[in-house]
């Protein structure tokens, strides 16, 4: 061949993230989620006191007086080491049921539409999990395992599974029509290989926002599971176990409640908007 | 000596299911009924037919991508199952119609041309990305495409990807699956002319489904029509063009676009819609469209006759038909010489660079 190709640089194009802080509640959110895990992760060495510390001398003080920079609760812990803890226990939470609820769902998802002969039989077991409320879930199981962070956990993974396999099934139909599959299945690939190599890679965006949205649905209700005193038990601080010991003061030291409440809202919040916007950020229509 | 692939009478039924808990059966789509071709090496058969009549579904059953139902396909005299699967799945190769969906948007274009190499343990690493290279360079892209994604391509570029892809293990036949119908007219004339360049140096044999006429006529060697699952007409390209014998590849070949107004009316185009594959016609399975449908046609389902050496027909009244009218002076309407036009100047034009 005569003919000399040259390379032609084409534009870089914008990467997810770049795409994702063009967007000022975005950046903002993203910002809150990085800053809210930076401190449930660094809680032991940033909080000024120990989260069970009590200062009967202190007691229901109210914010920014003394040395207490968020108050004190009714035995005179500091709140705001209280906070920085009780994120700790509910992120971890949060984050471990969506873990295991995640991969049970993804796996159940994915083999119901791989192997359609099971499809049937796995998402009725998925409509049957979906037909209880998570909150009953959490009473059935702190019932019989007793109330606790691990009933919560287990209560929020089982909850999370039918929601992530239908996620994953419905991406995973999409992606098995397309000829790549095709292809991939005319060389003779394994399922294995084929799953891994050109299944998953292409179904991660979907899976990967409704994980994000899921997030704050599992903080909230974890939160909620803790308030109702299924949860985290005294003296661990949990946000949502917080907010419910305050209830009592609401009326001269309503700080107690409100500050934990603000705490899961924000959270929650940062988490849904993030995920909103990474479903937008992911869209490749917007890859320009 | 056997030909390369033998197809007989290679059938697939859908069953129809109604019913959530206890589903029964309620029909059956014939989607292929009975096919039989052969194929022999260094041949391109094509496989022309309206959308719906079984091309892709043929296609698919001789890849073993669906089971069949019934029937037999033989590659080089031995029949495909079990061991001899794993043979098949090497030396033949598939390059799909949506060059968009044919490639995965994860893998660099090294990794998805180097993939069947991987899958059947072909070479090292490193004479795997040489072979990527030297593909890259067959299907007339640059060695530093390699290293791109595929959404930087356009879509005669993706094409000529899945050609590479196809190619990298040295595969004997390639089933094309309608490969050049979502691309540009002079993108097709490119594609369709590299395939028949790599046919040349490599000794390909080409399963070619198509339904442009015009690209089946530049392509061919063979041409198989289908009609609602089965052939009507197989001959040699020449026959099938210059004299057609079944009713439905007359009308086929005149229901070519035509600019020319004057022609209306000339042409009568066949009336109605294809009958439904789960509920065929009894007997001649066009009957209910052919304009020269009698009452034996209703009755009995016409076999495939040979009619004339490599010409078979299904037909009660192949002979006694009206003598065919030729569209244009060569048999294809004007607009398919100016494609064939078109291709021929694109060949003359890479030709020119080449040397």
């Amino acid at each position: 061949m005569s003919t000399t190709v040259t390379e032609v640089v084409p534009p870089a194009r914008p990467g997810t993230l770049k795409i994702l802080l063009r967007e000022p509640a975005a950046a903002v959110s993203l910002a809150v989620v990085v800053l809210v895990i930076l401190a449930a992760l660094l809680a032991p060495w940033i909080a000024p006191y120990d989260p069970f510390d009590t200062d009967l001398m202190a007691v229901m003080q109210p914010p920014g007086e003394g040395a207490y920079l968020l108050g004190t609760d009714g035995q005179g812990r500091d709140m705001l080491s209280r906070m920085l803890h009780g994120l700790r226990v509910t992120l971890a939470m949060g984050a471990l049921s969506l873990g295991i609820g995640g991969v049970i769902g993804v796996a159940m998802g994915f083999a119901a539409a791989y192997y359609r002969r099971i499809d049937g039989l796995l998402m009725r077991l998925a409509d049957i999990m979906l037909s209880f409320p998570a909150i009953l879930f959490g009473l059935a199981i702190a019932a019989i395992f007793g109330p606790g962070v691990t009933a919560v956990v287990i209560a929020l993974a089982v909850a999370t599974i039918p929601l992530m396999a239908r996620i994953a099934r419905s991406t995973a139909l999409v992606v098995l029509g397309l000829d790549y599959i095709e292809a991939a299945r005319a060389q003779g690939m394994g399922d294995a290989r084929l799953i891994w190599r050109h299944l998953m890679p292409n179904c991660a965006s979907p899976i990967l926002v409704f994980a994000t949205l899921r997030f704050g649905q599992v903080i909230l209700l974890g939160s909620a599971l803790s308030f109702l005193g299924l949860g985290a038990q005294p003296p661990i601080a949990e946000l949502g176990a917080m907010a419910a010991q305050g209830r009592t003061f609401l009326f001269f030291a309503p700080h107690i409640s409100v500050i934990p409440a603000i705490g899961i809202f924000v959270v929650v919040l940062a988490f849904n908007v993030l995920g909103d916007a990474l479903r937008d950020a992911l869209d490749p229509r917007l890859r320009i | 000596m056997s030909a390369l692939l033998e197809v007989e009478n290679l059938t697939k039924h859908y069953p129809v299911k109604k019913g959530i808990v206890l589903a029964r059966q309620v029909g059956t789509v014939r989607a292929v009924d009975g096919v039989s071709f052969r194929i022999e090496r260094g041949e391109t058969l094509a496989i022309v037919g309206e959308s719906g009549c079984g091309k892709s579904t043929t296609a698919r059953l001789v890849l073993r991508l669906i089971e069949p139902t019934g029937g037999t396909v033989r590659f080089d005299g031995l029949e495909v199952s079990g061991a001899a699967l794993r043979t098949l799945r090497r030396r033949v190769q598939v390059v799909f119609q949506d060059p968009y969906a044919s490639l995965n948007p994860r893998l660099r274009v090294a990794d998805t041309i180097a993939e069947p190499m991987e899958v059947h343990g072909i070479g090292t690493a490193e004479s795997r990305a040489a072979r990527v290279k030297e593909l890259l360079g067959l299907v007339g892209l640059a060695p530093f495409h390699a290293q791109r994604y595929p959404h930087e391509f356009s879509g005669g570029q993706r094409q000529r990807i899945g050609i590479a892809r196809a190619l990298a293990v040295q595969p004997e036949l390639i089933i094309c699956d309608e490969p050049v119908s979502a691309l540009d007219v002079s993108i097709q004339a490119q594609v369709v002319n590299l395939l028949k360049d790599l046919q040349r140096r490599f000794g390909l044999s080409y399963l070619f489904i198509a339904h442009d006429l015009a690209v089946v006529h530049h392509m061919a060697d063979r041409v198989a029509v289908m009609y609602l699952g089965q052939i009507v007409e197989t001959a040699p390209k020449r026959a099938i063009f210059d004299a057609p014998m079944h009713p439905y590849t007359r009308a086929l070949l005149s229901a070519i676009p035509h600019p020319d107004p004057r022609r209306r009316g000339m042409v009568k185009p066949i009336g109605g819609d294809v009958p439904s594959p789960m509920n065929p016609p009894s007997g001649c399975r066009f009957h209910t469209r052919c304009p020269f449908a009698q009452d034996r046609c209703k009755a009995e389902m016409p076999e495939l006759r040979d009619l004339a050496p490599g010409h078979r027909v299904a037909c009660h009244f192949a002979e006694t038909l009206p003598a065919h009218i030729s569209v244009a002076e060569n048999g294809m309407s004007p607009v398919a010489s100016q494609r064939l036009a078109l291709y021929a100047a694109a060949k003359a034009r890479k030709a020119l660079q080449a040397g």
